[in-house]
């Protein structure tokens, strides 16, 4: 396999845009990217997109079509790719698989959201044989609900506070603060957070991400090519995909196999690992995380699961100011999906992005000092999971 | 005017049997791994002889977690209205499997992690034509 750079990133900021197409979102974080990677687009030899389930790609998926058609249909073949919220993620991994295996030299991942209003329904099927429609109906159980209980559960083993879950939503918000992508660019008290409505106990509205539109585009391209336009380019450490394990402890249609041990995310934990062992990097060389924190939950259960800290231990790591991006292991610089909102198909792709500009120092009033490894991970609908580890 | 009437949720989940109610599913006889609702085949990787047969789980758990669901589900749940909060659980069998339902209880706050449970099967809501839809639940001790 062949060294890959990140050449170029761009995005759309994420929000509500009443007034735009998915296509309008798409052209600008795709112009952004190119323009970043000074390159034109006639050069890019591939697409690797995210499909999305809600909105453009002609009702199936085809937002990679979209995006050709709007740019210029240049021939090229496009991949669109379908994995829940993890299909940014695995966008990523199949434009860095078609440069890495030699296919190509420059190629476009993508990934951009219109969502819908409301609560976001898991599965888009409605029959007894799907197992998320029959857990809907028969238990009333959408997704936040999940992470309530896996929330209560640490809770009643580590003791953790409400205040150390509202502390992680006040950081987010710090941090995007300083994010001219972000959606939410205010302060939160940590009275504001408690204040909120629970949604799902223990979880309160502020805890949990809502629904946004957004794009974001990614170009990357051989070590060759990266050297014409860089001296010092941000190089993709590894890319990769994986899906849960049968044993996993989280049900995903209305029961599991209660786990030999503590076996929950398998899906990321497995793509994380595999990271780290094709980066021939350890949990301890990572200067900064951009993590799926869908929920403030997820910010003290992934680091442990991967080995990022001690089990018991993000809790403390939270109250210290660790993960701020000035602390030892800053997690979600970016303001997170908290302060952006899901735009689900975008995110692994806005996640780069945020790892880019921190690697290469332009990360303004949230940047990560020194930073020279960067972590990013999603968790999608069927057992999805991936990682991306670039550095500098 | 019609007889309101009572139907499960859905067909083949759940059955009140002689013994008290059930969970409806399977087992692989070679490896031990269960099943709910029933599989056609065994999921584990490492079996290598799938032998599946019916079997009932119930009616005694422990509460693994819990979450106290404090919004209405979107569709396709559904609810009787008013909407009123309720706690849905993991609730470890000791034939081996976690399930999610939601617990029965008089005040969904009062939930406990840990704490025993016990298999009912109880009203979801009722249909606008009258008819009581019902589903399984986990009862706390």
């Amino acid at each position: 396999m062949r060294e890959v750079a990140v050449l170029g990133v761009g995005m759309h900021p994420w929000g509500k845009f009443a007034d735009k197409s998915i296509t309008d979102l798409s052209r600008t974080a795709v112009e952004a990217a190119l323009k970043d990677a000074n390159v034109a687009w006639p050069e890019i030899e591939a697409v690797s997109a995210a499909s999305s389930r809600f909105s453009g790609g002609k009702g199936w998926g085809l937002n990679g079509n979209d995006i050709v058609e709007e740019m210029g249909s240049t021939g090229i073949p496009v991949y669109n790719l379908s994995a829940g919220c993890a299909a940014g993620g695995n966008a990523f991994n199949i434009g860095y698989t078609l440069v890495a295996s030699g296919l190509y030299d420059k190629v476009l991942v993508f990934g951009a959201e219109k969502m819908p209003k409301g609560m976001i329904q898991t599965s888009g099927v409605e029959e007894e044989t799907d197992p998320e429609y029959l857990r809907q109906v028969s238990v009333g159980m959408p997704g936040p609900a999940f992470w309530g209980m896996l929330c209560s559960q640490r809770m009643a083993e580590y003791g953790t506070t409400e205040e150390q879950l509202a502390r992680i939503a006040v950081k987010a918000h710090d941090n995007a603060v300083h994010n001219e992508y972000a959606r939410f660019r205010k302060k939160f008290t940590l009275e504001d957070v408690l204040n909120s409505n629970m949604v799902s106990y223990p979880l309160r509205l502020y805890e949990i991400c809502p629904i946004s539109d957004g794009a974001a585009a990614v170009v990357l391209c051989s070590a060759e090519e990266a050297r014409k336009h860089t001296t010092d380019p941000v190089w993709v450490a590894a890319s990769t995909v994986a899906t849960y394990r049968y044993d996993d402890g989280i049900p995903r249609g209305l029961a599991s196999v209660v786990p030999p041990a503590r076996t929950h995310h398998s899906e990321a934990k497995l793509a994380v690992s595999k990271a780290f062992d094709d980066a021939s990097l350890a949990p301890k060389d990572v200067s900064l995380v951009e993590l799926q924190d869908n929920t403030v939950y997820y910010e003290l259960a992934f680091p442990e699961e991967w080995g990022l800290c001690e089990p018991g231990e993000a809790e403390s790591l939270v109250e210290k100011g660790e993960t701020t991006p000035v602390g030892s292991l800053p997690i979600n610089p970016s303001g997170g999906f908290l302060s952006f909102g899901e735009a689900t198909t975008a995110m692994g792709v806005f996640q780069v992005c945020e790892l880019a500009w921190q690697l290469r120092g332009e990360a303004g009033e949230r940047q990560v000092p020194n930073a020279k490894v960067g972590l990013a991970q999603t968790l999608g609908l069927g057992g999805n999971g991936t990682a991306t580890i670039l550095k500098r | 005017m019609t007889t309101p009437t009572t139907t499960p949720v859905a067909e083949g989940l759940f059955a009140e049997t002689a013994a008290g109610p059930r969970l409806l599913g399977s087992k692989c006889t070679t490896c031990e791994t269960p099943y709910f609702p029933k599989a056609a085949i065994c999921h584990n990787p490492n079996c290598n002889d799938s032998k599946l047969e019916d079997a009932e789980f119930g009616p005694h758990g422990k509460l693994w977690s819990y979450t106290v669901q404090y919004y209405p589900p979107p569709p396709p749940a559904k609810y009787d209205e008013p909407y009123k909060p309720y706690a849905i659980g993991l609730i470890d069998l000791p034939e081996g499997l976690r399930v999610l339902a939601q617990v029965s209880t008089v005040d969904p706050e009062s939930t406990v992690g840990g704490a025993d449970v016990e298999l009912v099967i109880e009203r979801l809501y009722t249909s606008p034509e009258g008819n009581e839809v019902t589903t399984f639940k986990f009862r706390q001790s």
